[in-house]
């Protein structure tokens, strides 16, 4: 069962990845040229014996490795969340009623809707996707030969779960008021506690929901969870294109100098004081900002900063003797940027990007807070401040996200503390 | 060095020119402007008035489609029966401070608010002192804090003091401040732990008139009282890069030479270090200063959202969500003057402190 189990996660996995690409071939491009640009762009600079000895400092700094390893390992398994948070079933055995034979099959709802009739359920989930959780209670108490394995944390993000929550607390008040053995004072005052929980936001309950739900009624740990992929993947994202629209023009900067690098300066010096997030405000006000349109507006407003680093450093490199050996031998101009002189100048890239990702996990979360961010369902840390300032006596609201950001953004500046001590140690010398 | 500067400053004509430019056309393709805003007030309105009286005698019919006539008013009104770059040009001419009549010098017009039909100046100067007052004691404070903290934490490398500091200033670097804000406000503001803390504001209602009757003390404290949060967020965000960067420069200069002959010569340890080592290791931090206006004024408007402080970064950023366009415009003239001049005073400063640097 688990090896089956096994197989078919990865299989789903390469599946909706292929499909992802396929349906919306943007995507696909853009990641391609990602990739094949990281590739080209760094291949020479990781392949250099220099590199590999900074690799192997940065694994002897055993804080920041540890959370590089930590957070990778955790993103990677983000991407079997579909599988692991969710309130589809992994796996549902159920007898089927076959010209008068109960034949037993194994389904796998978590990869394949089905209908509540299907598994002949009535009311209310018959032509919806079941409540699975219900569901494995139900056959638990009919001691039927049916079973359902949940995830391992049995609730999706979007899901609203307030007549749950409304149902729990009323078996609860019922089987409070029936107990004859409480003195009245205590039954109201338990009544009390309880009926405060009927309607959300619900406290922390480690039963159900670990961080209780929002104020519609949505699972707060399940939101965090896909809100930090979310917030990962956007940050990873703009991070790489900024950088490489970055380089690539601050390249060009400062290595033809003169009056193009003074116009361009001018052009860049425009572009950035314009205030970015206003003129995000602007625009996600005349469009409805999807996940993409959003790391294309990021990038357009923060490729910028790393030109100024690029620029020097070209200019400091580019009156070096290597340089003038390789203008002597005829070399071309894209031959000597792209081949001699960038993968000189990659340190500050490689030193400032974790500092990036935490810059940029912030704004998409002031932008969310804000509610110019990702439409409304979305699960994300910023629309769960936003509820956390307007319910001040749920504190978990507020506590929840803060805790997700500041953990990971801790994390990450470990990160970049180690990686800025391995690519771009200084040696202090002291006398006393 | 002197043509070197005249020319940065020439430069910030077409950089400014550039940039209101840009903000200006992006504004005018943005849906829902002022004419809409306008339009669709006054189809409420005939909707409203048509369902009370109930004769229905409102000269805009059935309240569907205003006359031609009235939306050529209401454009003319908000200036928008002329082509952008004309009212772009006229929006200039108001701003910059010459003029081709006698005095040629004038005070710049920045324009009315749509939405307060006050001058967008007036609005700023309201505000000015509000944004200032917390900059300022965020500013100082945290100079205040972080210089010694990055000296000492210089001395005393690699030791056990370093290291937890180290930790402390990382765990400030990655929180943002307007997010520790909302924390702190349900922490000690709201209801749920502790209510020791206003939930926002810049003072109680009622203070101005306290001050008149002069109960200073009062006053005082509850301007004290709630300064505290908002203060810990502005001084958050400086925190981390004000302290390593007090320390590493400080660092860098105690392996140079000359602190090495300090030394040979038999100076005490704190001589060198205080008088020599620390003077030359400030020019960095104070470079910084030139930003300083920049900082304290544009403040930050997602920290003034979350204590609800009625500052200039709240209402830039409410201009732009209600389409107050000249409020918005005339935020963007501050802030990118403020900027553009904030880097040549930075650069201004440097070469003062550090007369070896040459610009060229």
């Amino acid at each position: 069962m688990p090896y089956l189990l096994k197989l078919l996660i990865v299989l789903t996995f390469i599946i909706k990845m292929l499909q992802l690409l396929i349906t919306s071939p943007l995507i696909a491009i853009v990641v391609l040229v990602v990739v094949v640009g990281m590739w080209k762009l760094f291949k020479p600079t990781v392949d250099s014996p220099i590199f590999q000895k900074r690799v192997r400092k940065f694994k002897r700094l055993k804080r920041g490795y540890f959370s590089f390893v930590f957070i990778v390992t955790l993103y990677i398994l983000t991407f079997l969340l579909p599988f692991l948070v969710t309130d589809r079933a992994l796996v549902v055995y159920y007898e089927k009623d076959v010209n008068g034979k109960m034949v037993g099959e194994y389904y796998f709802p978590c990869v394949k809707m089905y209908q509540g009739k299907f598994f002949n359920l009535d009311g209310r989930d018959k032509y919806k996707s079941p409540n699975y959780r219900n569901l494995k209670i139900k056959w638990e108490k009919e001691k039927s030969k049916n079973w359902v394995m949940l995830p391992i944390y049995p609730f999706s993000p979007n899901e609203l779960l307030l007549l749950e929550l409304s149902n729990e607390t009323g078996k609860k008040v019922k089987a409070v008021k029936a107990n004859t053995a409480l003195s009245p004072e205590k039954k109201t005052a338990m009544l009390k506690v309880l009926e405060a929980n009927r309607f959300p936001p619900t406290k922390p309950n480690f039963k159900s929901n670990i961080l209780g739900t929002d104020d519609r009624g949505r699972d707060v740990f399940a939101r965090l969870i896909y809100g930090f992929q979310i917030s990962i993947s956007f940050a990873l994202m703009v991070t790489t294109i900024t950088y490489i629209f970055g380089i690539f023009i601050g390249s060009l900067l400062g290595y033809y100098g003169g009056k193009f690098d003074l116009i361009m300066q001018r052009f860049v010096e425009i572009w950035s004081t314009i205030p970015f997030l206003y003129t995000i405000i602007i625009i996600s006000s005349i469009l409805v900002p999807n996940f993409w349109l959003l790391i294309g507006i990021m990038c357009l407003f923060k490729w910028m900063g790393m030109t100024y680093y690029i620029r020097a450093e070209f200019l400091r490199e580019k009156a070096k003797d290597y340089v003038s050996a390789a203008i002597s031998i005829g070399a071309s101009d894209a031959k000597i940027i792209f081949k001699h002189i960038l993968p000189n100048a990659l340190t500050p890239v490689i030193s400032f990007a974790p500092f990036s990702i935490v810059a940029n996990i912030s704004a998409l979360v002031s932008l969310d807070f804000l509610g110019f961010g990702l439409p409304a369902p979305t699960p994300s840390w910023g629309e769960l401040l936003v509820q956390g300032k307007a319910n001040m006596l749920s504190p978990w609201l507020a506590g929840a996200p803060l805790g997700a950001m500041f953990i990971t953004l801790m994390l990450v500046t470990f990160i970049g503390e180690a990686v800025r001590e391995a690519f771009d140690p200084k040696e202090y010398s002291r006398l006393r | 060095m002197r043509a070197y500067f005249i020319r940065r400053f020439l430069l910030i004509i077409p950089t400014f020119i550039g940039i209101t430019l840009l903000s200006f056309i992006v504004m005018q393709f943005v849906p829902g402007g002022p004419v809409e805003q306008a339009i669709m007030q006054i189809k409420m309105g005939a909707a409203m008035s048509g369902e009370g009286g109930a004769t229905g005698g409102n000269e805009f019919g059935s309240g569907n489609e205003l006359p031609e006539e009235a939306l050529k008013q209401i454009r003319e009104y908000y200036g928008f029966d002329k082509p952008f770059y004309v009212r772009y040009w006229n929006w200039l001419c108001n701003v910059v401070p010459l003029q081709m009549k006698y005095p040629f010098v004038k005070w710049p017009n920045l324009g009315t608010s749509y939405k307060y039909q006050e001058p967008v100046w007036d609005l700023f100067v309201k505000r000015f002192p509000i944004s200032i007052y917390f900059g300022l004691v965020g500013f100082t404070l945290s100079y205040l804090v972080c210089i010694p903290l990055g000296v000492f934490k210089a001395i005393k490398h690699g030791s056990a003091f370093d290291a937890m500091s180290s930790m402390i200033v990382f765990i400030g670097y990655s929180i943002p401040g307007w997010a520790m804000g909302v924390i702190l406000l349900v922490m000690f503001g709201g209801g749920s732990y502790w209510s020791l803390f206003p939930l926002g504001g810049f003072r109680p209602d009622g203070w101005s008139k306290a001050w008149d009757a002069g109960r200073y003390a009062w006053c005082i404290k509850m301007q004290l009282w709630h300064t505290v949060l908002p203060v810990c967020c502005y001084m958050v965000g400086s925190f981390a890069t004000l302290t390593v960067l007090m320390k590493n420069s400080l660092m860098e200069n105690l392996g140079k030479d000359y602190i090495r002959t300090a030394f040979a010569k038999g100076l005490g340890e704190k001589v060198v270090i205080f008088k020599h080592g620390l003077r030359n290791s400030l020019i960095p931090i104070a470079t910084g200063l030139g930003h300083l206006l920049s900082l304290v004024i544009a403040g930050s408007y997602l920290i003034e959202k979350v204590f609800n402080i009625d500052g200039i970064g709240l209402l830039g950023y409410t201009s732009i969500v209600q389409r107050d366009y000249p409020v918005a415009m005339g935020m963007i003239v501050i802030a990118s003057l403020l900027k553009l001049f904030g880097n040549i005073v930075s650069d201004a400063l440097y070469c003062l402190i550090d007369p070896r640097i040459r610009f060229s």
